[in-house]
C-alpha cells in the first residue's frame, strides 16, 4: 500500500510538470470544479479560473526540476498527498527559481487523479 | 469558524510545542497519523513522537514565513501548507523548512494531525 501511494505520486508529478513546461493549457484537464488552487497566497477556485491563473503566468517556457517527492494516503478513499520540491527555470533567466508545491489528489473513478487542493510557493533565498 | 483563523492558530501552537515542550507533541498525533520527515516514514503517535524527541539537537526555534490552508474534502479536514526557519541552538545560520499538514476534526472539537510531510529547502 505504501508502494502504491508513492508510486501514484511519483507517476503524477512527473505528468503534472511534463504537462506545465510542455503543453500548460493541458493542466486544467486535472482539475475540477471544486478544485482549489493557492499560488503564492493568492486563492483560485474551479477549472476555468485555475487555468487561466496558471496559463497567464508571466512567463512562457519554463521547465521545473524536482528534486524531492513524498506522498501519504490521505484517508479520503483512495486520496493521495504529494508534498513536492524543486527548482524553476524561467527562460532566459540566469538563476532557478526554488520552491514546494503540495498537492491533494483524489481519484476520478476512471483510473487516474484530479487534483482537489493545490498550493504553491516559491522558496525565497 | 474561519478556516484561515483555525490554521493559524494550529501552526502556532504547533510550533511553539515543538520548540518548549516537544514531547508535548504526542497529543496532536494519533494511532493512524503518519510523518515522514525528509524521507522518513513513520507512523502513529508514539513513533512519530519518539522521532521527534530524539531529533539530534536539544534546543530549537521556528520562525514561520508563510500559511497556506484549504479545506480538504466533506469531512472536515484541513491542509495547511507551512514554510519558514528553524534555528537550532549554536548553529549560526537558521536552516529553511517546508512542512504540510493533514489535519482532521476531533470528536472534542479541535484537530489532529493526520498526514504530516517536513522536508528542508536546501540552497
Amino acid at each position: 500500500m505504501e508502494e502504491q501511494v508513492e508510486m501514484v505520486g511519483k507517476a503524477f508529478v512527473d505528468h503534472y510538470y511534463h504537462l506545465f513546461d510542455n503543453n500548460r493549457t493541458e493542466l486544467v484537464s486535472l482539475y475540477q470544479p471544486t478544485s482549489m488552487l493557492t499560488f503564492e497566497g493568492q486563492r483560485i477556485q474551479g477549472v476555468d479560473d485555475i487555468s487561466a491563473k496558471l496559463n497567464q503566468l508571466p512567463f512562457d517556457q519554463c521547465r521545473h526540476v524536482i528534486s524531492t517527492v513524498d506522498s501519504q494516503p490521505s484517508a479520503f478513499a483512495g486520496g493521495v498527498v504529494v508534498f513536492v520540491s524543486g527548482c524553476l527555470q524561467l527562460h532566459g533567466e540566469e538563476h532557478p527559481l526554488r520552491f514546494s508545491q503540495m498537492f491533494h489528489l483524489i481519484p476520478t473513478g476512471q483510473g487516474s487523479y484530479f487534483v482537489q487542493n493545490d498550493m504553491f510557493r516559491l522558496n525565497y533565498g | 469558524m474561519d478556516p484561515d483563523a483555525v490554521a493559524k492558530a494550529f501552526v502556532e501552537h504547533y510550533y511553539s510545542t515543538f520548540d518548549t515542550n516537544r514531547a508535548g507533541l504526542a497529543n496532536l498525533y494519533q494511532e493512524s497519523s503518519m510523518l515522514s520527515f525528509e524521507g522518513q516514514k513513520i507512523q502513529g503517535s508514539q513513533s512519530i513522537t519518539a522521532k521527534l524527541t530524539s531529533l539530534p539537537f536539544q534546543q530549537c526555534q521556528h520562525a514561520i514565513t508563510t500559511v497556506d490552508c484549504q479545506p480538504s474534502g466533506p469531512a472536515g479536514g484541513m491542509l495547511v501548507f507551512v514554510s519558514g526557519n528553524l534555528q537550532l541552538a549554536g548553529e549560526q545560520h537558521p536552516l529553511k523548512f517546508s512542512q504540510m499538514f493533514h489535519l482532521m476534526p476531533t470528536p472534542q472539537g479541535s484537530f489532529y494531525v493526520l498526514n504530516d510531510i517536513f522536508r528542508l529547502n536546501y540552497a
